[in-house]
């Protein structure tokens, strides 16, 4: 050892002389350019002190300097990204040193490690500052995890954000020492840390195994049987404090129950896991997975969209309209009345002089206001048909079949009346397909079949015309097609060339249902 | 002539008693609701009931149907129905028991008074007046199909004349030609038409608003 540790100073001396005397040059550049260099290291600079303390446990890991530095040298990302493994592997052998009493005699650290065997991992007995020295080194290796990507730090991240968006969340890692603790009442350790007969550290591994797994697949699930563990080791604990020693003491938890005393302490324990448990309770529930609660969500989000659209197409037909019964009011109506007045305002100056030439501006006063007339009707009929108004759904259909000058046929099934709105919405998007046909079809008759099934309410027109209609043909239909969605309504055609077109539409609706329904 | 007017709005009301009253009507009931529309008809028996379709209680049809009821109870008794707008549907309902006296006119037909007093004595004496506007639609739906589409344009024009329940006179008065063309346009509209010809007025009136319904 003495003789390969003298070879190898031996070399590094001649190798470091020759490059002096030699080649001044890049010796200088090198040194200059150190900072920079330690600087791109970094985090992977560590590997080395953590190599130098990890050899001080003993003559045989003595190799581990040389190496790290190796390893910083040649290789600085795989160094930095090694850094947090081996600090947690460090920690882990703290642990492992404590529980089992290996490596007697030997230092970890700056601690020796006695030689009291069966020390409790916690640290116990001749060496009490082995474990928190452990531990700082497993804290640091956790801490260093995440930030310097180490391998494994990816698929950590997607684990703990799938805990997180799990509906048990974060919870359902509590089955991890839930699990530890009950496998400790049965003799089992956990991670295979207690000393024992082959098959049992097998067990051990396998349950621990088996809880992470579950874990990761099942949060939700995890987190209630978490929940359930933390009854038991609860109710454990009562029951040991209340019958000791017929209840078997051992390890429970923390607490070594070799006594009245100590079992005492372990109720408390059980009682505060208990009142854990309690607490815990209503927030791991309330993440519960419900396949239903999951199947109504996505239902709500596509319902939530669909109505977002017909909403705005709703708001952009109605102001359209209300723009086109404006506009019709204004050039209509309201310009016969002006003149009206107008007319009427002259017949009044013209009586005493010229009766015959103000009786020929009454006479025409009053055809302008039966234009108005007409013209105010045709615009009601437009906003909403008085024949729907007074007689509903089934007599309007029938109305406007009388309108249509084609020979048009009427079946109405309507059980009960119609709710106005669906009701307004039907008889327009009739009365566009009827206005269709009669223009483009070509047919003689027509068949209107209007019926209430299972909540939906079915609009069929049938014409015996020529067919080949195409609805993206400017035909209107588009546009009833976007206001019937307002009411969750659809529009299907069939029009092969030769006939019969066939045009339905579908509403839901309850008849003479509450406003707060679809209808 | 005894009068019955069924109007709900006060103005329109107040207009209608004084334009009849000026034309020497006799009123003997103005009301505003349907239910007091079919008391004062049942109760006074008018020579004719003018009435507006939409009416109190439920401002819907209220006034037709109770007119039709009224009619029910005392069978051909006359009346005109007035309406902002016109419906086949309801003209088919106020035709359908072939009593006759029956009118269907747009309001704004009241505006010349003429015509208007014309037609409720027309229907006060058992004949039909139908709106133009519903005639027109009556043909437009039927120039295509049927043997309407044969016909000339006068022969169309004195049908629809026929169909809104002018009496050969009044045709003749309104196209400018003598009542004898005007017998020989009807006899030859009927001839095409396939229907039998009769000299009764409401009959013919009948018969063509039959045939075009049909």
């Amino acid at each position: 050892m003495a003789l390969l540790l003298i070879v190898v100073v031996c070399l590094g001396g001649g190798a470091v002389a020759y490059l002096v005397i030699r080649r001044p040059e890049d010796v200088s550049a090198a040194i200059s350019a150190t900072p920079s260099r330690v600087r791109a290291r970094g985090w992977g600079l560590l590997l080395v002190p953590i190599a130098l303390v990890a050899g001080l446990l003993g003559a045989s890991f003595w190799w581990l300097t040389p190496v790290a530095i190796l390893l910083v040298v040649f290789g600085p990302k795989v160094a930095t990204r090694l850094v947090p493994w081996a600090l947690l592997a460090f920690g882990c052998l703290g642990f492992w040193i404590a529980k089992y009493g290996a490596l007697d005699g030997e230092t970890y650290g700056f601690v020796p490690v006695g030689s009291h065997r069966n020390v409790h991992w916690w640290g116990a007995g001749e060496s009490p500052w082995l474990v928190p020295e452990a531990a700082l080194f497993l804290a640091a290796g956790v801490l260093l995890f995440l930030r310097l990507d180490a391998p494994g730090a990816t698929l950590f991240r997607r684990l703990v954000g799938r805990l997180h968006g799990g509906a048990g969340g974060p919870w359902a890692l509590l089955l991890l020492p839930v699990l530890a603790m009950i496998m400790e009442l049965f003799g089992l350790g956990w991670l295979g840390m207690n000393a024992g007969p082959i098959p049992s550290v097998v067990a051990d591994l396998a349950i621990t195994a088996a809880g992470v797994v579950f874990v990761l697949r099942r949060p939700e699930r995890a987190a209630a049987a978490a929940l359930a563990g933390l009854v038991f080791l609860g109710g454990y604990g009562l029951l040991l404090a209340a019958f000791w020693p017929s209840v078997p003491g051992g390890f429970f938890g923390a607490i070594l129950v070799e006594n009245r005393a100590t079992a005492v302490i372990g109720g408390v324990q059980g009682a505060a896991l208990l009142f854990a448990a309690a607490r815990l309770a209503p927030r791991i529930y309330r993440g519960l997975p419900d396949e239903e609660l999951a199947a109504r969500a996505e239902q709500l989000t596509e319902r939530v969209e669909t109505l977002t659209q017909t909403r705005s197409d709703a708001v952009d037909t109605a102001a359209a309209e209300l723009r086109r019964i404006e506009r019709d009011l204004h050039d209509g109506a309201q310009a016969r009345l002006v003149a009206l007045g107008m007319s009427l305002q002259a017949a009044e100056r013209l009586f005493g002089t010229n009766p015959d030439a103000a009786l020929a501006l009454v006479s025409e006063a009053k055809e302008t206001s039966s234009r108005a007339l007409t013209e105010l009707r045709d615009l009601v009929r437009g906003i909403y048909p008085p024949v729907l108004a007074d007689r509903g759904l089934g007599d309007a259909i029938r109305a406007l079949a009388l309108d249509t000058p084609l020979y048009t046929v009427v079946d109405v099934d309507l059980p009960a009346e119609v709710e106005l709105p669906v009701g307004s919405a039907m008889y327009f998007a009739v009365a566009e397909i009827l206005a269709n046909a009669a223009k483009h079809s070509g047919a003689r008759t027509i068949r209107v079949q209007l019926t209430h099934e299972r909540d939906v309410l079915r609009a069929q027109v049938t014409d015996d015309g020529a067919g080949g209609a195409d609805p993206a043909n400017g035909t209107g239909l588009t546009g009833v097609e976007r206001r019937l969605a307002t009411f969750d309504g659809i529009l299907a055609m069939s029009s092969p060339p030769g006939g019969p077109t066939i045009v339905v539409i579908e509403v839901p609706c309850a008849l003479s249902s509450p406003k707060t329904s679809s209808c | 002539m005894r009068v019955v007017i069924a109007e709900d709005l006060f103005l329109l009301r107040e207009g209608l008693v004084r334009l009849l009253e000026a034309h020497g009507f006799e009123i003997v009931a103005a009301v505003g609701t349907a239910p007091e529309l079919f008391t004062a008809l049942v109760e006074h028996r008018p020579d004719i009931g003018i009435v507006d379709v939409r009416l109190p209680p439920t401002n819907t049809d209220d006034g037709l149907r109770a007119a039709i009821q009224a009619r029910e109870k005392v069978p051909g008794l006359p009346v005109l129905v007035l309406s902002q707008y016109v419906e086949q549907l309801y003209a088919r309902e106020l035709l359908a028991d072939q009593a006759g006296g029956v009118g269907y006119l747009l309001k704004d037909r009241v505006f010349n008074d003429e015509s208007f007093t014309g037609a409720i004595r027309t229907v006060a004496a058992g004949g039909t007046v139908l709106d133009p506007e519903v005639v027109q639609k009556l043909l437009n739906k039927h120039s295509r199909t049927k043997p309407i589409g044969r016909l000339t344009p006068r022969e169309l024009q004195v049908l629809a004349l026929m169909a809104e329940g002018r009496s050969n006179a009044a045709i003749a008065q309104r196209l400018h030609i003598t009542e004898k063309a005007i017998s020989k346009h009807a006899a030859g509209i009927f001839t095409k038409l396939d229907l039998a010809l009769s000299d009764d007025d409401n009959r013919r009136v009948l018969a063509v608003l039959a045939y075009l319904e049909s």
